[in-house]
């Protein structure tokens, strides 16, 4: 297992709750990511909530995203722990979103002008972001142009020329066959490996990929009252929080196979369907 | 040969399978057909009721000869397009005003507009303005404002809160994620929007010549041979009509290949 200690926080959900018209959709999700730090490594890291379908999966992710403000409780993000805004994280949403009118190089410049005022240094990022993620050839392409997985990669590479370290995936791994899954996670770990600071939070509902990839879980689930009724609105009980780094479960070659890692990955299934 | 006619025949099935996509030749081959088919139940058709197609030949080149058919039709289409231009302007910024929330009474009561009759209208706008052209070209310009700011604010109420979000993730503040993803996003969809509003016009533009006829118009050229029964002359007139929107629409699909060329890449054809 490899030596790992944590630092600062970098993502903070104190007693957060939502409630939309009357109905309570979250209710005092508390969780804390907090920097790793890998001697010799640099490599960053991912961390994942698990929440099954209707569970709240993307408002959660707006709230993290700072692009819905809680009921009540905080959202904190970056090495500041400030409260989250809109561009403070950034947010890969389902479907990939990309402005279609914008050819894909374009599509990224959009994006690094707010950090490279330079056009210049834009101009250098894009392009590096593009080699990096293997998209210079459809550099000129339109977003109608690229293929699924051309496209989360290019939505990925926007976020990334924008924002500071943090960045939300919502479902990534939605509809994908074996071999697109095996790319986005390989996506995912490039994302970690381009810099010690990269966190990558998932937000899913496909339990084993995310439980895999991810060196803590949060599992979001309803809980239920002394009487065994269903409390309203989504929440992260305690016994619910996993550190899968600790537990030697943190991603590695292979770690799916492993039997502790099945077994976990029970444990987890009988969990939810008991919630 | 019987080969030989299946393989014509098979190309011919996909015609009547839905959402089929025949091969293009067999297409055109339909499409010729279908109107060949048109101009022999013209020529032979046994009631006298509609003029015949060589009587609307005479007519077509008695109207350009002697009445001035395409100057009338020049002033009639320039005046269109004056009316069209203005339009386009106030529509959309009636329409992309509507960001703001103070704006959007402005666009609800406009698009309600549509519903004003054109005569009522124009005796209105014939106290406020001095020459017939300017009644000409305000009347135009109000009743297809009003039209454009119906489809151009439904193109922006298409906007969903996924491509607004997307925006707002890149930093980009309020009226840049606006300008980015409903003004150039959607620019595509107005000029649609115009296109589709551009025939109004012309069933505008018949009325109003009539009603101020001074300045003349193929709309006047239209109410001449109507009065004096020309049939031949009235359906002469309505295939040019018919004619130049059909080349107003081959022209604004033109400017939409060549300016929006992303436009048409998600759709199904």
């Amino acid at each position: 297992m490899t030596p790992y200690s944590y630092k600062s926080p970098v993502l903070t959900l104190d007693n957060v709750s939502l409630t939309l018209h009357g109905e309570t959709i979250l209710r005092d999700i508390s969780a804390q990511v907090l920097d790793v730090c890998r001697p010799g490594l640099s490599q960053g890291q991912v961390v994942g909530f698990y929440g099954r379908s209707g569970m709240g999966k993307s408002v959660l992710c707006r709230l993290m995203a700072g692009l819905l403000a809680p009921s009540s409780g905080t959202v904190l993000v970056g090495e500041a722990q400030q409260p989250a805004t809109p561009g403070a994280v950034g947010f890969v949403q389902q479907h990939y979103p990309l402005f279609n009118h914008r050819t894909l190089l374009d599509n990224l410049l959009v994006a690094a002008a707010r950090r490279y005022p330079e056009p210049a240094e834009a101009r250098r990022q894009a392009a590096e972001y593009l080699e990096r993620f293997q998209l210079t050839p459809h550099r000129a392409k339109y977003p109608a142009h690229l293929s699924g997985g051309q496209r989360q990669r290019a939505a990925i590479a926007q976020q990334l020329l924008c924002s500071d370290h943090l960045i939300l995936l919502d479902e990534p791994f939605s509809g994908l066959d074996v071999a697109m899954l095996d790319e986005v996670r390989k996506i995912i770990l490039e994302v970690t490996t381009l810099d010690e600071l990269n966190t990558v939070v998932i937000v899913s509902h496909d339990l084993a990929t995310t439980t895999a990839l991810s060196d803590r879980l949060w599992l979001l689930g309803q809980e239920r009252d002394a009487a065994g009724q269903l409390l309203p609105g989504a929440t992260i009980s305690p016994q619910h929080q996993y550190n899968l780094a600790e537990m030697g479960l943190a991603w590695h070659e292979n770690v799916e196979a492993e039997p502790e890692f099945v077994r976990f990955v029970e444990h987890l299934k009988e969990e939810i369907r008991a919630s | 040969m019987t080969f030989f006619f299946l393989s014509l025949i098979a190309p011919m099935k996909s015609l009547f399978l839905p959402n089929a996509r025949p091969p293009r030749t067999t297409f055109a081959l339909m499409a010729a057909g279908q109107a060949g088919l048109l101009l022999l139940l013209w020529l032979f058709y046994p009631l006298q009721l509609f003029p015949s197609l060589g009587d609307v030949l005479r007519a077509l080149a008695d109207l350009t000869t002697t009445q001035g058919l395409v100057p009338e039709l020049w002033a009639s289409m320039t005046t269109a397009l004056q009316a069209l231009g203005m339009a386009t302007v106030l529509a959309l910024l009636i329409s992309y005003l509507t960001a703001l929330p103070f704006f959007r009474p402005l666009a609800y009561a406009a698009s309600k507009m549509r519903y004003l009759t054109l005569t009522g209208l124009t005796f209105f706008v014939a106290l406020l303005v001095s020459s017939g052209h300017e009644v000409k070209l305000s009347v135009l310009t109000f009743a297809t404002t009003v039209y454009l700011v119906t489809g151009m604010t439904a193109v922006m109420l298409g906007t969903t809160q996924q491509e607004l979000d997307h925006a707002r993730t890149l930093g980009l503040g309020e009226w840049r994620s606006f300008w980015e993803v409903v003004v150039l996003g959607k620019l595509a969809d107005m000029l649609e929007v115009v296109r589709q509003n551009f025939a109004i016009i012309w069933t505008m533009i018949t009325l109003v010549e009539t009603l101020y006829q001074s300045e003349g118009g193929i709309g006047l050229l239209l109410y001449k041979q109507n009065r004096y029964l020309h049939l031949d002359g009235v359906v002469a007139i309505q295939l040019v009509i018919l004619a130049a929107g059909a080349a107003q629409d081959y022209v604004f699909g033109l400017l939409r290949r060549v300016f929006f060329p992303y436009a048409s890449l998600a759709s199904a054809r």
